[in-house]
């Protein structure tokens, strides 16, 4: 081993370290190849800015007197799950005002809430520090007496209140487009009939899991950037899939690798948690999350530096809605950013859904953030599973019936 | 010069080859950017004028002379920039590539001139960052 993460820490904290956006290692070792920039280099910083639909609030809500036992709960019209200690509460990011009611006597504020706002919206709100109305109805206990509370919250007037996020950072994803015949209103946009368009997810080479493709560096216990503050990675995330196909270089073909994510949501900052809203899908929420990767060894650096035309997506087609949805082959990101790729001989405008602007500044601002000893790295305290697979989910009994 | 107008017609004015009149009697060209005509109905077109700024001002008042409304407040595409997050989305519905991803920065831009103000881009925007000024 070339260095360890203690022996980094030191640097940072002397404010010595040599710290790269993924980018500019990329573009370094074209120049003086993997052996030289193991050697120069200290830390190399990736981000990403995309829609992460499996992210949610946690918070606490402090006791009222005489004290309530919370059992529905609405934010904004917005319904959080209460099922859990009396006053503590998760606002997932995609739960909608209209799904979930909002209560009875609720009939003339229900004309008030838009419709294009979910837990997403509410969860921007909180941070950039507005106030959220609060609704709740308790169940009456001993312990409990109060039936309802309705007030207005900050983030400065709840106790811990803090992003738990059971699927952030997919490694790779797919590309979606729309071999039907009318348009389709998805979780990536609007998909135009007769291949009308392309849309990617993923910001390809610079996404932090496609730099650590088998997750050997980071792990449980990696300090992170999320939403502008400090998290950490908690988990494998739901959906983790590292036993997906993958190319010689390690990158997997299709939706692999998922992490769950923790971080101290009053740290962070509305220009990187953003509500978000797709026509006729749902509502969703937009996070900038970045990774550091110590430069351990050289193999660090060479996994570091692939380039958007040596990982590829698969191009599916969202006009059969099955579980298994046929696919048009696999593209490459170098392909997807180009603008337009070729699909059964017929060129198809590609857009992207990941900020790449926003993606590399997450990682530039972790760069600064290093670079001026503000934050340090850690080691993982365990690493996460490699062998996973992906469960479909079948009526049990289905398959002996079907024999 | 070059003038961004919108016309409406009555129902008697669509009869009328309005565009050939325009480049015959006044020397103006018309771009036509979107339109919506047919027989016996209220028709919109929204062009762009181009010529001598004396013979487009004429072709107007002889257009508001035969009952087109001409309007030279036209609906344009705003781009709320505190808003946007240069996702890129609404490139991949923009069919005049009016709105784009710069290649090197990946900031979003927007061609006014191309745009034909289909507003298609304005539903497919996750963050509502898009909307007309009418």
């Amino acid at each position: 081993m070339l260095r360890t993460v203690a022996e980094i820490n030191e640097k940072i904290q002397q404010q010595k370290a040599v710290v790269l956006t993924v980018e500019e290692l990329k573009a370094r070792v074209q120049e003086v190849g993997v052996t030289q920039t193991t050697q120069e280099v200290d830390v190399i910083t990736t981000g990403t800015f995309e829609p992460m639909e499996s992210t949610g609030a946690i918070f606490n809500l402090g006791h009222t007197d005489p004290p309530i036992k919370i059992r529905q709960c609405w934010l904004e019209g917005v319904p959080a799950y209460a099922g859990l200690g009396a006053v503590d509460l998760y606002l997932g990011a995609t739960v909608m005002a209209e799904y979930g009611g909002l209560g009875d006597a609720e009939e003339s504020r229900l004309n008030t809430v838009l419709p294009e706002r979910g837990g997403g919206h509410v969860i921007e709100d909180l941070i950039a520090g507005k106030p959220v109305q609060l609704r709740a109805l308790g169940q009456v206990t001993d312990c409990y007496p109060r039936p309802s509370f309705e007030t207005t919250i900050t983030r400065d007037t709840i106790n811990q209140f803090y992003l738990f996020n059971p699927r952030n950072l997919y490694q790779n994803f797919i590309v979606g487009v729309n071999g039907g015949d009318r348009t389709l209103y998805t979780y990536l946009g609007p998909l135009y009939p007769r291949l009308g368009n392309a849309v990617y997810s993923n910001p390809g080479a610079i996404s932090p899991l496609f730099n650590d493709p088998q997750l050997e560096i980071i792990g449980i216990g990696t300090k992170i950037f999320l939403g502008g503050g400090i998290g950490y990675i908690t988990w494998e995330g739901t959906q983790h899939f590292p036993l997906q196909k993958r190319l010689p270089n390690e990158t997997p073909i299709g939706p692999a690798a998922t992490l769950a994510v923790i971080g101290d949501a009053k740290q962070m900052t509305p220009q990187w948690v953003r509500g978000c809203y797709f026509k006729n899908y749902g509502a969703s929420i937009m996070l900038g999350v970045g990774v550091p990767l110590p430069v351990l060894n050289e193999q660090v650096v060479a996994h570091a530096a692939i380039q958007d035309q040596d990982i590829v997506a698969p191009v599916v087609d969202f006009s059969i809605p099955r579980r298994v949805r046929p696919t048009f082959g696999l593209v490459s990101y170098a392909h997807l950013k180009s603008g337009q790729i070729k699909i059964d001989g017929q060129m198809v405008r590609t857009a992207p859904l990941a900020s790449i602007r926003l993606s590399r500044q997450v990682a530039l601002e972790l760069k600064q953030w290093i670079s001026l000893g503000q934050f340090t790295l850690t080691e993982p305290v365990a690493p996460i599973p490699g062998d996973r697979t992906f469960l479909p989910q079948d009526r049990w009994g289905s398959q002996r019936a079907s024999e | 010069m070059k003038k961004r107008v919108t016309l409406t017609f009555p129902r008697r004015a669509v009869q009328m080859p309005v565009t050939y009149r325009l480049a015959k009697d006044f020397n103006v060209a018309t771009n036509i950017i979107r339109a919506q005509v047919a027989p016996n109905q209220v028709g919109k077109l929204v062009v762009e004028l181009l010529g001598d700024i004396d013979e487009m001002d004429a072709a107007i008042e002889w257009m508001r002379s035969q009952d087109i409304t001409v309007s030279l407040a036209s609906r344009e595409i705003l781009i709320d920039e505190e808003s946007c997050v240069d996702c890129g989305l609404c490139t991949g519905v923009c069919p005049t590539q009016a709105l784009i991803l710069d290649p090197d920065t990946y900031q979003l831009k927007f061609t006014r001139s191309r745009c034909v103000v289909c507003e298609q881009c304005i539903p497919a925007c996750p963050v509502q960052a898009i909307s007309t000024n009418f």
